[in-house]
């Protein structure tokens, strides 16, 4: 394959699994066991949690750099698994046809869960762990409700170019505020139980255990930035919630 | 009884994330008994073994991503898939919560203390997931050297 096509196609398959959740050491790996498959001599690979930077050397010592920036992510584990399968073939095979092309677009094309599902799912997860801690039945199903608010709310700002921490206030404001209100009118018991049972969709806890997986394994800087990243969204989610809390007079936790 | 619940709340729980992140069919359940199988060890660790959550977490931890290994390769899938949802249960997403509203509440000593917390889980599980992760890779390697030096 032409060393110009690598680059491309190598950088579009990284970047695909960085935006689909792969972990930084598994993009690296993949992108150079795809390079060394296809007879680049020498391959050098960065990758942070937002870019990828890659250089193929072949054996006249000519060499391509590019790099990609990743600014937004959708964590798909399907379509990751279906890359996974595709480098796979890849490496065994180094097909020269334009399946390579072909098989990332396909991957590309195909959509996550619709919607309506999604939003039944996130009042199963609201719900479920409402109860997790300690929540009653009531708090359940009214955490189930605004689980379900929450999924339309995120769904919407991520069609509009609103900042993440800013997105991130709003939401938990509004989620505390319905979380009040449902104990006022008698729908819940405990706006305690019913709030942590919905920030558990927002709270980026997988992040910051990522992160610190990220900085034990030596991708310090992913980690640094996803540790960082992960206190301010928690930062932001507390801060909707004071917000709530002062305007529905809910006090302190 | 509190216990069974909170088995049966992890179980939708980890179901309800696979699904937000998009695993399919019986992926999703797979994921689900990550999650049972998550908490289930971590209740195990702190009822009879020791009372310091941090070490339960560890243990937990590395029970789920054993789990999550195994699955990965008959299911032929990122091991991340599993050990993502299987993990959720024990993630320290409420007291990472709490920290902050102690922050905002100007609660310094509480702010500390859960601060610490939050940070000792997190650390604990990351542990947990890159010890079996690391034995793991140094098993295959292992295992791949022998077989290629037969052949």
């Amino acid at each position: 394959m032409q060393q110009d096509r690598l680059l491309k196609n190598a950088l579009d398959l990284g970047e695909q699994m960085l935006i689909c959740g792969a972990e930084i050491s598994r993009v690296e790996d993949t992108i150079s066991r795809i390079a060394n498959a296809y007879g680049s001599k020498r391959t050098d690979v960065f990758v942070i949690t937002s870019v990828i930077f890659l250089t193929l050397t072949d054996d006249n010592e000519k060499t391509v750099t590019g790099t990609r920036r990743v600014k937004k992510y959708s964590t798909n584990l399907d379509k990751l698994h279906k890359y996974n399968d595709l480098s796979r073939r890849l490496c065994a095979q180094t097909p020269e046809d334009n399946s390579f092309e072909t098989g990332i677009e396909q991957i590309k094309a195909e959509k996550p869960y619709n919607l309506p599902v999604q939003c039944v799912f996130s009042a199963v997860v609201a719900a479920a762990f409402a109860v997790f801690f300690g929540g009653s039945i009531k708090d359940a199903l009214s955490a189930s409700v605004i689980g379900l608010i929450v999924r339309l709310i995120t769904f919407a700002q991520s069609k509009t170019k609103v900042n993440t921490a800013f997105s991130n206030v709003v939401s938990s404001a509004i989620l505390s505020a319905l979380a009040f209100l449902a104990v006022k009118t008698g729908l819940g018991d405990e706006a305690s139980k019913i709030i942590i049972g919905n920030i558990m969709l927002l709270i980026p806890g997988v992040a910051l255990t990522n992160s610190i997986r990220d900085i034990i394994s030596g991708d310090i800087v992913s980690g640094m930035l996803r540790f960082i990243e992960a206190m301010v969204t928690a930062l932001a989610i507390a801060a909707g919630y004071v917000i709530a809390a002062l305007l529905m007079g809910g006090g302190a936790l | 009884m509190i216990y069974v619940i909170q088995l049966i709340a992890a179980f939708f729980g980890s179901m309800g994330f696979s699904v937000l992140y998009n695993t399919r069919r019986t992926k999703m359940l797979i994921s689900a008994f990550g999650g049972v199988i998550g908490w289930g060890v971590f209740l195990l660790v702190n009822l009879f073994i020791t009372k310091s959550d941090p070490l339960a977490f560890m243990t937990a931890a590395m029970a789920v991503t054993v789990y999550a290994e195994i699955f990965a390769r008959i299911k032929k899938t990122p091991t991340t898939t599993f050990l993502v949802t299987g993990i959720i249960s024990m993630i320290p997403g409420s007291s990472l919560y709490y920290t902050m509203n102690y922050a905002f509440n100007n609660d310094l000593e509480n702010f500390y203390l859960t601060g610490m917390y939050t940070l000792k889980a997190a650390l604990a599980l990351a542990v947990g997931i890159i010890i079996v992760s690391t034995a793991v890779h140094m098993m295959t390697a292992v295992i791949q050297k022998f077989f290629k030096k037969k052949a």
